[in-house]
């Protein structure tokens, strides 16, 4: 396993995000949902190193407002755990409801 | 072309015939007002070369133009390739908005393994050990993640459009059987950026989704201008030399910016600082 796929696993089980199986001949893997299992997209392995943590904090906005993620709302379930603040900030600018 | 080629072509040519609809293949609208890319001129003075097929090729020839098409990647027997494509499908089955979003993209992995096949017959007339020689894409604008429909639309606007623009210089190219395929791939390509387009138009509709789309630019506009490399690449006055490129680095990344950024205002989105986020300058 390299460095920077355990980087990736990390960066996206923070927000509740699993590293499936190498998909295909082993450059592309699953992203899956850790609440339901369901796939919720992709990712290869030659991202550059640090670039899987910034990119998924760029999106925690987009995770908190359901704009991506899992239709389970389970990455927004995580994003609140993570930090409310943050998480109410990003629904009220992404009109999210509730 | 032998008989059998051109038999084949024309099988292939029959079949993409039938897959035409009012929206398959998105060049047709573009074509039909001209050339949508921009001519890459070169301006610095080289010789003429030109080589054919099972002609002999200078050693420095060989090696860039192999360096070009492991970087290219679209060829039958480069499992990275297929790997890709697979991911396209994982995609198309999991995140498709549409019955119809989905055939397109189903229309789209066809025309990638039509190029192929292409990039095959191209790889085993120059070097046939390459023909089964697995490169994995290198740039990281192919592994970024596509987390929604939006991330995949990004993806084809921005990624395929640099094919596109590729192929346009290579139909200036001096390695004949590359020249040869460069209309096709280029037109298909811009075809493929098209499709993109039309899924982010469908989803900049409504507020929500252009604010997505807003969001998502920062991630997909720095890596497609990344992925023509640094502007003093050492390599490119040599690609030059030899009539395998027209221009650097620095002049296409630039007319690519030109031509996407028109679209993206067109799409009602702010393009972002060029600067923002960029690995290679």
């Amino acid at each position: 396993m390299s460095a920077i796929v355990e980087e990736i696993r990390s960066a996206y089980g923070a927000v509740g995000i699993t590293l499936d199986h190498p998909a295909t001949y082993g450059t592309y893997y699953r992203l899956l949902c850790a609440g339901c299992g369901r796939i919720v997209g992709n990712v290869g392995d030659k991202l550059l190193p640090g670039m899987a943590a910034a990119l998924v904090d760029q999106q925690f906005e987009l995770y908190a407002a359901g704009l991506v993620g899992c239709a389970c709302g389970h990455q927004q379930e995580q994003t609140r755990a993570l930090d409310a603040g943050r998480w109410q900030a990003a629904r009220e600018r992404y009109g999210a409801s509730g | 072309m032998s008989e059998t080629g051109a038999s084949e072509m024309s099988v292939i040519d029959d079949a993409e015939q039938r897959g035409r609809t009012d929206l398959w293949p998105f060049w047709r609208r573009l074509y039909a007002q001209g050339d949508p890319l921009p001519r890459l001129t070169c301006t610095v003075s080289r010789p003429s070369y030109r080589f054919d097929e099972k002609e002999p090729l200078p050693e420095e020839y060989k090696g860039l133009l192999l360096r070009m098409l492991r970087h290219e990647g679209e060829r039958a027997g480069n499992k990275s390739f297929l790997g890709l494509m697979a991911s396209c499908l994982d995609l198309a089955e999991t995140l498709f908005p549409t019955a119809e979003a989905k055939l397109l993209k189903a229309e789209y992995l066809a025309e990638e393994l039509k190029h192929g096949i292409m990039f095959h017959r191209l790889a085993v007339g120059l070097d046939r050990s390459f023909a089964l020689c697995d490169v994995p894409y290198a740039h990281y604008a192919f592994h970024l993640p596509r987390e929604t429909w939006a991330d995949d639309a990004m993806f084809h606007f921005f990624v395929d459009l640099n094919g596109a623009f590729h192929s346009r210089d290579w139909r200036e190219s001096s390695y004949v059987p590359l020249q040869k395929m460069a209309a096709t791939v280029e037109r298909d390509e811009v075809g493929h950026s098209e499709m993109g387009y039309h899924f982010l138009q469908q989803i900049c509709a409504e507020a929500r989704g252009r604010a997505l789309a807003q969001h998502l630019l920062t991630k997909w506009y720095a890596a497609a201008l990344d992925m023509f490399g640094r502007s003093d690449s050492p390599n490119v006055p040599k690609f030059i030399h030899w009539g395998l490129k027209s221009v650097g680095n620095a002049e296409i990344r630039q007319a690519y910016k030109a031509y996407v950024d028109r679209k993206i205002e067109a799409l009602g989105l702010d393009v972002p600082d060029e600067r923002q986020n960029r690995r290679f300058l």
